[in-house]
C-alpha cells in the first residue's frame, strides 16, 4: 500500500545566486552600507555638492573669490537677464547648439547603421577608429585642428587650395569661425554617440526585421518603422547628451578663437569664464552658471517628456 | 595667438600643481615672500640677480621668485588668492592691475610713495598712472615702454628706402613702396608693414594711431572713442591696409610678429622683444618711433607692474616695500633696464647711462612719447574687446560711423559697471 502522496510543503525557489542572510543588527548594517558609500559620497560632496552650494551662495554676492564680499540679493540675476553680452552669448550658444546637435547625432547614427551591418568589412577596425577622437583630450584636439586649418601652414587649406578652394583665415572669419569650432566638437564627440547608437541597434530583436521583411518592408521602411522607433530611448539619451555638450561648449573655443572674432564664438560658458576669471566677478559668473544649469535641466526635461510620450505611443 | 594660449595653459596647469604659497615668518626666521613674475628670458636672470643681491643684503627677508608665464599668472592668481595661497609680490601686465586692485587684492602703497627713500620720485609719470586706481597707488612699475616700429633693414635697402618715415603719409608711402606683389594675384608676397586689426601687441596699436590724430579711447570715466578724429584715423588706415594692401588683414599681434620674423613684412609695431626675435631669425633690424600723425607723435605704452597682495602680514608688506625701493635704486634701475632691454623707469637716468645697449638707448630716447593704456580702467577687458571689434570690422570694410557709435556705447557701459 502506498502511502498517500503527502502534499509537500511548497517552497518558493531560491532567487538566482542564492540569498545571503543579512547579519548583525539593523544599525550595524546601516553603518556598513554608509562605509561602502562613503568614498563616493565624500568625493561627490567635496567636488560636486560643496562647489554647487558655494556657487549658489556666491551668486547672491558681489564677490571676487577673495577679499570682501557683499550680499546684493538678486542683482546678479537681474544683470544676467539684462546684460547685452549675455544676450549675445545666449544667441551664440543657441547657434552652436543648432549646428552641433543635429550634425553630431546624424553622423553618429548614420555611421552606426553602416557599421552595424554584418556585410561591412573591417567593422571592428572602423568602430575603434571612430571612437578614438573621443579619447583625445579636447584641448589637444583643438590645438591640432587649429594647425590643420591654419591659413599659412595648415594641411587642410593646402589640400583645398589644390582643388581651387580658398578658405582663408577661418578662425578670424566671423561667418566661418563658429562652424569651425563646431566641426571640432563634432569630430571629437560623435564617436561616443556612435557607440551608444551601436549598442541600441544591437538590442533590436532580429525577429522584428524578419517580420517586417515578410510584410514586404524595404530597407527604408524597415529603418522608419522598426529601427528608429526602437531606438527612440537611445535617441533621447543621445540628444540630451549632445545638447548638454553644446550648451557647455568651451574647451576648443577657448583654445582656438578665445571667443572671437569679435565675440562671434563667445558662448555662455566662455562668458562665465570671462566674467569670473578675467573680470573677477565671481558672483555674477555664479549666477550665470545657475541660470545655465536651470535652462539645461528644463530643456533636458522637455526632451525626455517628448521622447517618453513617443515611446508610449509606440507601445499602445 | 592660439599657440601661445595653449602653451600658457599647459604651463599654467603645470605651475598650478607645483605652486606653493608663501608663509609669514612668524617663527622668528626671516620674513619669506614669494614673488611671481613672467620674465622668462634673459630679463628673468637679471631680475633674479637683483633679488639675490637684495636677499644677501637683508638677513631678515628672503624673497623667492616663482617664474610663470604672464598668462598663467593671470589664470592662477585668482584661485591662489581665494585659497589664501597667493604670492606676496606679483608682477602682471599693467592693464590687468586695476581689476585686481579694485577687488581689494593688493595693498595700497600711497604711504610708500610719499617716502623719499622709496626712489619713486622720478618714476615715469605714465608708468605710475598705470598703477593708480581711484586715486590711490597699488603697485610699482617694472616696465614701461612705448610701442615702436621695428623694420627690416635689408628690405629697406632693397627698396632703396634710406630715411625712416616721419609722418603718416610718409609711412604709408614707404609701406607701399615696400609692398611687393610679383605674380599680380592681388595678394602681396611681401607686405610693407604688418598692422594687426585685433589683439595687437599690448593692445596698443590702434590707441597709438588714435592718439596721433588727436583722438583717444577713454577720458577718465568717459568713453570718447566716437569722435571725428577717430573716424578719420580709421578711414585713413583701413584705406591703407585694405585698399592699398600695405598690410595683410585679419592678423593679430602674434601673427604680426611671425610675419616680421619670417621676413614677409618690412615693418611691424612691437615691443623690445622684437629686437631679440629679429636677431634670432637673422634679420638686420632698425628701431624707430611711430611716425607722427596729424596731431601728435604718440605711442601707447606696454606696461608691467608689480604689487603686494593683501594676504601678507605687515612685516611682509614692509619687506616688499623695501624690495621695491631696492629695485628702483639707481644702480638696479640701470642694471634692470640693460638686462630687460626696456628703457629705465626713472626719468633722471639719461640715455647715456644705458648707451652700452643700443636698443635700450634708442627706446629711452622715445620713452617720453609713451602714453599709459587705459590707466585706472577696471574693466579693461570689455573696453579692449570693444576696440578690437571696432578696428577689425572697420578694416574689414564696415560702416565706421555706426561702428564708432556702437563702440562708444559698449565702452561707456564697461566704464559704468
Amino acid at each position: 500500500m502506498h502511502a498517500p502522496p503527502t502534499a509537500r510543503r511548497y517552497r518558493p525557489p531560491a532567487p538566482l545566486g542564492g540569498r545571503r542572510r543579512a547579519t548583525g543588527s539593523p544599525a550595524g548594517r546601516n553603518a556598513r552600507a554608509w562605509a561602502f558609500l562613503a568614498p563616493a559620497l565624500i568625493i561627490i560632496g567635496l567636488f560636486v555638492v560643496w562647489p554647487m552650494v558655494s556657487a549658489l551662495r556666491l551668486s547672491f554676492m558681489d564677490a571676487s573669490g577673495f577679499g570682501r564680499e557683499e550680499f546684493i540679493g538678486l542683482e546678479n540675476y537681474l544683470t544676467v537677464f539684462t546684460d547685452p553680452d549675455v544676450r549675445d552669448a545666449v544667441l551664440n550658444t543657441l547657434w552652436y547648439t543648432v549646428l552641433f546637435t543635429p550634425t553630431a547625432v546624424i553622423a553618429a547614427l548614420a555611421l552606426a547603421l553602416l557599421l552595424n551591418s554584418p556585410r561591412m568589412p573591417f567593422r571592428s577596425f572602423f568602430r575603434t577608429a571612430l571612437f578614438v577622437p573621443f579619447v583625445v583630450s579636447f584641448a589637444v584636439a583643438a590645438f591640432a585642428w587649429s594647425y590643420l586649418i591654419d591659413p599659412q601652414v595648415g594641411l587642410l587649406n593646402h589640400w583645398l587650395r589644390g582643388m581651387g578652394i580658398q578658405l582663408g583665415n577661418v578662425l578670424e572669419d566671423p561667418d566661418l569661425a563658429m562652424p569651425a569650432v563646431v566641426l571640432v566638437a563634432v569630430w571629437k564627440l560623435f564617436g561616443f554617440y556612435f557607440v551608444i547608437f551601436l549598442a541600441g541597434l544591437q538590442d533590436i530583436p532580429a525577429s522584428l526585421y524578419e517580420a517586417a521583411r515578410m510584410d514586404g518592408a524595404g530597407p527604408w521602411a524597415r529603418l522608419r518603422s522598426v529601427t528608429l522607433p526602437m531606438l527612440s530611448n537611445t535617441m533621447a539619451f543621445v540628444l540630451v547628451f549632445a545638447m548638454i555638450a553644446a550648451l557647455q561648449a568651451f574647451d576648443q573655443i577657448y583654445v582656438m578663437t578665445g571667443g572671437g572674432p569679435y565675440g562671434h564664438t563667445q558662448t555662455l560658458v566662455m562668458e562665465i569664464y570671462e566674467s569670473g576669471f578675467r573680470k573677477l566677478d565671481i558672483g555674477f559668473a555664479s549666477a550665470l552658471s545657475y541660470v545655465l544649469l536651470i535652462a539645461t535641466l528644463l530643456l533636458s526635461l522637455v526632451q525626455f517628456l517628448f521622447f517618453g510620450r513617443k515611446e508610449k505611443d509606440l507601445s499602445s | 595667438m592660439t599657440r601661445k594660449r595653449i602653451l600658457a595653459g599647459a604651463v599654467g596647469a603645470a605651475l598650478a600643481v607645483a605652486a606653493t604659497g608663501c608663509s609669514a615668518g612668524d617663527d622668528g626666521g626671516p620674513v619669506e615672500l614669494t614673488f611671481w613674475h613672467g620674465y622668462t628670458e634673459a630679463d628673468g636672470d637679471v631680475l633674479q640677480g637683483i633679488v639675490d643681491d637684495f636677499n644677501a643684503a637683508h638677513d631678515d627677508v628672503e624673497i623667492k621668485t616663482e617664474l610663470k608665464t604672464w598668462d598663467s599668472i593671470d589664470d592662477t592668481l585668482l584661485t591662489a588668492l581665494s585659497a589664501g595661497e597667493g604670492p606676496g609680490i606679483v608682477a602682471m601686465p599693467a592693464e590687468r592691475l586695476p581689476v585686481y586692485a579694485s577687488r581689494g587684492a593688493f595693498a595700497e602703497l600711497d604711504d610708500f610713495y610719499a617716502g623719499a627713500e622709496s626712489n619713486t620720485a622720478d618714476l615715469n609719470p605714465g608708468a605710475v598712472a598705470m598703477v593708480e586706481v581711484e586715486g590711490a597707488k597699488y603697485g610699482v612699475p617694472t616696465g614701461f615702454v612705448p610701442l615702436a616700429v621695428y623694420y627690416n633693414q635689408a628690405l629697406f635697402d632693397a627698396a632703396g628706402v634710406t630715411a625712416f618715415p616721419q609722418t603718416w603719409d610718409e609711412w604709408t608711402a614707404t609701406a607701399k613702396r615696400l609692398t611687393v606683389d610679383e605674380d599680380g594675384d592681388g595678394t602681396p608676397e611681401q607686405y610693407g608693414a604688418v598692422l594687426p586689426d585685433h589683439a595687437t601687441v599690448a593692445n596698443g596699436l590702434w590707441p597709438s594711431l588714435f592718439y596721433a590724430n588727436g583722438g583717444a579711447v577713454v577720458d577718465g570715466d568717459t568713453a570718447v572713442i566716437d569722435s571725428p578724429e577717430n573716424a578719420a584715423t580709421l578711414e585713413y588706415w583701413s584705406r591703407a591696409i585694405a585698399g592699398d594692401r600695405i598690410s595683410p588683414t585679419g592678423v593679430d599681434g602674434i601673427g604680426a610678429d611671425e610675419l616680421f620674423s619670417g621676413g614677409k613684412a618690412a615693418m611691424t609695431v612691437g615691443g623690445p622683444w622684437m629686437a631679440s626675435i629679429a636677431t634670432e631669425n637673422g634679420i638686420d633690424y632698425g628701431i624707430a618711433a611711430l611716425p607722427a600723425g596729424p596731431a601728435a607723435q604718440a605711442a601707447s605704452a606696454i606696461g608691467v607692474s608689480m604689487a603686494v597682495t593683501v594676504d601678507t602680514s605687515r612685516e611682509e608688506q614692509e619687506a616688499a616695500e623695501e624690495f621695491f625701493s631696492f629695485f628702483l635704486n639707481e644702480e638696479n634701475s640701470v642694471a634692470w633696464s640693460l638686462g630687460s632691454g626696456w628703457p629705465p623707469l626713472r626719468t633722471d637716468i639719461p640715455a647715456d647711462a644705458v648707451a652700452e645697449n643700443p636698443v635700450v638707448a634708442s627706446l629711452t630716447e622715445i620713452a617720453g612719447t609713451g602714453r599709459p593704456l587705459l590707466p585706472g580702467v577696471v574693466n579693461s577687458t570689455d573696453v579692449l574687446s570693444a576696440v578690437d571689434e571696432l578696428t577689425q570690422q572697420a578694416v574689414a570694410g564696415g560702416d565706421i560711423d555706426a561702428l564708432l557709435a556702437a563702440a562708444q556705447t559698449e565702452i561707456q557701459a564697461a566704464l559704468d559697471e
